[in-house]
């Protein structure tokens, strides 16, 4: 069994936040008396990750899936609850914890501006203690699997966004660390680059067996790389398996798409045509329905549809995991049942 | 723009009848107080800012005071030399020139293009800023010099000729200035890098404006410079007839260096800008 | 020691950034002339009307200004660019990438204020050292070892003393994103251009006290002179040593605050 890497128990983090309202009158009466706001960013989460795995943590924006990666790499302090990462407890911030992790900032840059890519690299290498031999080693094997070859020789605020995406992913790996932490390390790729990244997250994954969780807003990240999700909304975990689970578990329904057969009378669009109870009719136009139902009813509907309607074509399927996530998202009151379906 | 299209008879453009004037008055009032809405919430930042320039001329009234003591210095009391920095204080911060970073880093960014194509003229939006910043700065500096008018206790004897005449002198020397910081910012149509002539223009400013001493007490060849050169007509002046540090001869010499210099300052303006917009559009911005 | 190796690699890198500009160098060098000229002349201006204030005749404020110049060269040649890469209008701290700086294995005061170097200071610090140099020999005085040693410890207070005030000023940016740090210290720290006994009484006791811009170059010059008292000199250094403690407590609070409060 692989040894646990991430320990993650009853995780609470709670700001407070200045509230203010508009108007000279509020501004005064702030200046005297400050009123706060409590904010649960992260809520009693707990999991545990494993050497070698690739977690991702999906959720909406300000669900906390940031402020978990910032407490588990050392950068907050939580409220309450305890984290050991490789045995550290991540916000005492001993060097040799720090020594061995990394982030990758989608959206910021750790690289020098002016200058080669290289120079920044030997910087951090001596701010990590990485011995030449060892540092001359690693980066050869990252700017090949990276392809970064002729970027070498160029000062970095030439690069495009993929480019300099790739350099930080070697700032952020040349000194091997044991867990990494990715932060919507895709954001703003365009989709070939995206793909490329996919690929060398993967193969380093299986090469080096780094513990690294990864969050991202594009599904198909996730899709690629992450065996395992964790759902993070409101702070709070909601579902901790594997993403073909999410659905089942979450959104237990399937869809009905249904093409009709022309001329066939009924309004063209299967207009006071009866469905049974439970079934949702989300898209209907050019003679085309498509139809939500309760996993369990499906076949049961399938079969009242063929019989009633001029079926021209029909397929039944699992819905897109967007639509899952974006269900999700929408629902305030989730229960981990089927939604009531009442539409939107 | 001229030259507009005419509509074929019986029918016309929707927004025909909403053409902004060439002045356009009502647009340009709108923005000077959408400004100055925006500037008076980032109060604290520039009551920062102000208070930082404040420094350098009460450094130099500490220093020429205490080598005045109870005695002068080339006719120039200790109570004399507060009045005189303090006014210049005041001057400093009416007539001081933001044209650099609103106006050339406009340019630098390439939001200028967002400018040229309202119905607005750009200098529209360099007067709104003007307006907002000088507003915004003297409701920390008049406070300010106030309190340290009461401290220190300055002397100042205006006598009626100079009163009338530091009003006049004092729009000059903020047009002047305006003026001359606005086509300075505009060479930034053509270089992209403003450092090396704001240094100087700064170490000009500070050495003959009035700054480091009133004028008359500046060694001989800098008094000439500094009653040739522009910049002591930008602050230093109206401060020196204020405090009636100039006979009648030397008052009216400066007001016609002054008129002169605002002429220059005037035309300097008008002709980079016409060449200016001209290469950008040109170029590309 | 490593700190040392990383200190090296820092000004290393440091340069290169300075140098992939061309137009940097002569900008630098154009405001290192107009920094000495203004100053110069303005002291040149007052003892062109006075001969002596309170004690200080021209070629004594000149090395006052000497002090000062080296004093802002060794500021700006590491000290004023590091605490700015993080603290400044465009620092990390305002931008968000401050969290890289967390991350490293490397304590944060260290990383704040050694990262950064601009080698062109040193041309500063030239001309600094020249402008002491021309005044000292004016002055006639003998430089003997005991007052170049004086001299010395005065001027470590004084750098200490400047970094300590920077670094608390740094700190408090992690309270107040948007304070303007460099802008107020500069402000303050003009004031060192002249001997603290030229301003009023009250302030003389502000400036070497409690902002004591006046420990920072008018003890160095006295010192220089000969004029230093043993017990001023051991103040000057106790001062530089509580304002580092002090700083530095304020900078470790600040980072806690920090940790706790950003999201």
């Amino acid at each position: 069994m692989a040894k646990a890497q991430i320990i993650v128990r009853n995780l609470s983090k709670t700001y407070r936040v200045p509230e203010r309202e508009p108007g000279l009158m509020a501004s005064l009466r702030s200046l005297v008396r400050r009123t706060t706001r409590d904010v649960e960013a992260v809520r009693d989460i707990s999991f545990i990750i494993e050497e070698g795995e690739m977690v991702g943590f999906i959720g909406p924006n300000g669900a906390g899936k940031t402020t978990t990666l910032k407490m588990l790499s050392g950068l907050l302090y939580p409220t309450a609850g305890e984290a050991r990462v490789l045995g550290y407890v991540p916000w005492e911030r001993s060097p040799a914890y720090l020594q061995r992790i990394s982030m990758v900032l989608g959206n910021k840059s750790q690289m020098l501006w002016d200058i080669p890519p290289l120079d920044t690299f030997h910087v951090l290498g001596e701010i990590y203690r990485v011995g030449p031999v060892e540092l001359k080693q690693t980066l050869d094997e990252l700017i090949e699997l990276l392809e970064m070859e002729e970027l070498l020789a160029k000062p970095v605020r030439n690069f495009s966004l993929g480019e300099r995406m790739k350099c930080e992913l070697v700032a952020g790996l040349l000194h091997r660390p044991q867990v990494l932490f990715l932060d919507e390390p895709t954001l703003g790729l365009d989709v070939s680059m995206q793909g490329r990244l996919r690929r060398f997250l993967a193969e380093y994954n299986r090469r080096s067996g780094v513990a690294a969780i990864l969050t991202s807003h594009y599904m198909a990240d996730v899709v690629a790389l992450c065996p395992r999700v964790i759902l993070i909304h409101h702070g709070e975990l909601l579902y901790d398996g594997e993403l073909s689970g999410l659905a089942a578990r979450l959104a237990p329904f399937k869809l009905i798409r249904v093409a009709l057969r022309t001329g066939n009378g009924l309004g063209g669009n299967g207009d006071g045509f009866d469905l049974p109870a439970g079934v949702d009719v989300v898209e209907r136009e050019n003679g085309r329905l498509t139809l939500r139902v309760a996993r369990a009813a499906a076949p049961e509907v399938t079969a009242h549809v063929l019989n009633s309607l001029p079926v021209a074509d029909l397929a039944v399927e699992d819905p897109p995991i967007e639509a899952v996530i974006d269900q999700i998202y929408q629902d305030e009151t989730l229960e981990g049942s089927l939604p009531e379906g009442v539409g939107r | 723009m001229r030259g507009t299209v005419q509509p074929a008879p019986g029918r016309s453009f929707p927004g025909a009848d909403h053409k902004a004037p060439a002045v356009n008055l009502r647009g340009g009032w709108a923005l000077i107080k959408s400004t100055w809405a925006m500037w008076i919430q980032h109060r604290g930042f520039f009551f920062l800012l102000a208070f930082g320039w404040m420094i350098p001329p009460l450094i130099y009234m500490f220093v020429w005071s205490t080598a005045a003591g109870g005695d002068t210095v080339s006719g120039i009391t200790r109570g004399e030399f507060v009045a005189y920095y303090l006014v210049l204080i005041l001057v400093n911060q009416l007539t001081y020139s933001q044209a650099n970073w609103t106006v050339g880093d406009v340019i630098r960014s390439g939001d200028m293009n967002t400018w040229l194509l309202r119905p607005l003229p750009p200098i529209y939006n360099t007067l709104s800023t003007e307006v907002a910043g000088k507003v915004v700065y003297m409701a920390f500096v008049i406070p300010v010099t106030a309190v340290l008018a009461l401290v220190l206790r300055p002397e100042l004897h205006v006598t009626p000729r100079d009163g009338l005449v530091f009003l006049p002198t004092l729009v000059m020397a903020w047009a002047l200035r305006f003026f001359w910081g606005y086509w300075l910012a505009l060479l930034a149509f053509w270089a992209t890098r403003a450092d090396a002539l704001l240094a100087l223009q700064d170490a000009l400013v500070f050495l003959l404006a009035g700054q480091v001493a009133p004028t008359a007490l500046l060694p001989d060849p800098m008094r000439s410079a500094a009653t040739i050169l522009p910049f002591r007509y930008m602050v230093g002046f109206p401060v020196e007839v204020l405090s009636g540090q100039l006979s009648s001869a030397e008052l009216w010499v400066g007001f016609a260096f002054q008129a002169a210099w605002l002429a220059v300052a005037v035309a300097l303006f008008v002709f980079v800008w016409r060449t200016g917009v001209r290469r950008y559009s040109a170029v590309g911005g | 020691m490593a700190y040392l190796r990383l200190i090296r690699r820092f000004a290393v890198a440091s340069t290169q950034n300075e140098l992939a500009y061309r137009a940097n160098f002569w900008i630098s060098l154009l405001h290192s002339a107009l920094n000495l000229g203004t100053g110069v002349l303005g002291v040149a201006v007052l003892f062109g009307q006075v001969e002596m204030v309170r004690g200080w005749d021209f070629p004594a404020a000149l090395a006052l200004l000497g002090v000062y110049l080296i004093l802002g060269a060794l500021r700006e040649l590491f000290i004023g660019p590091s605490l700015e890469s993080l603290a400044g209008m465009d620092g990390e701290i305002w931008t968000g990438t401050f969290d890289f700086t967390l991350l490293h294995p490397v304590d944060v005061q260290f990383l704040a204020s050694f990262r950064y170097w601009r080698p062109l200071a040193l041309i500063d610090l030239a001309l600094g050292l020249g402008v002491l140099g021309t005044a000292t020999v004016q002055l006639g005085h003998t430089l003997t070892l005991e007052r170049v040693a004086a001299f010395l410890i005065a001027l470590g207070a004084a750098v200490t003393i400047l970094y300590a005030i920077l670094l608390a000023f740094s700190a408090l940016v992690l309270w107040s994103p948007g304070f303007l740090f460099t802008w107020v210290f500069n402000g303050l720290f003009q004031m060192a251009r002249y001997p603290v006994a030229l301003y009023p009484g009250w302030l003389r006791l502000v400036l070497t006290w409690v902002v004591p811009v006046g420990m920072m170059t008018t003890v160095p010059a006295q010192a220089l002179a000969g004029e230093l008292t043993l017990p001023m000199l051991m103040g000057s250094v106790g001062l530089a040593a509580a304002l580092f403690a002090g700083a530095s407590s304020l900078f470790r609070l600040g980072l806690r605050r920090y940790a706790s409060a950003s999201s």
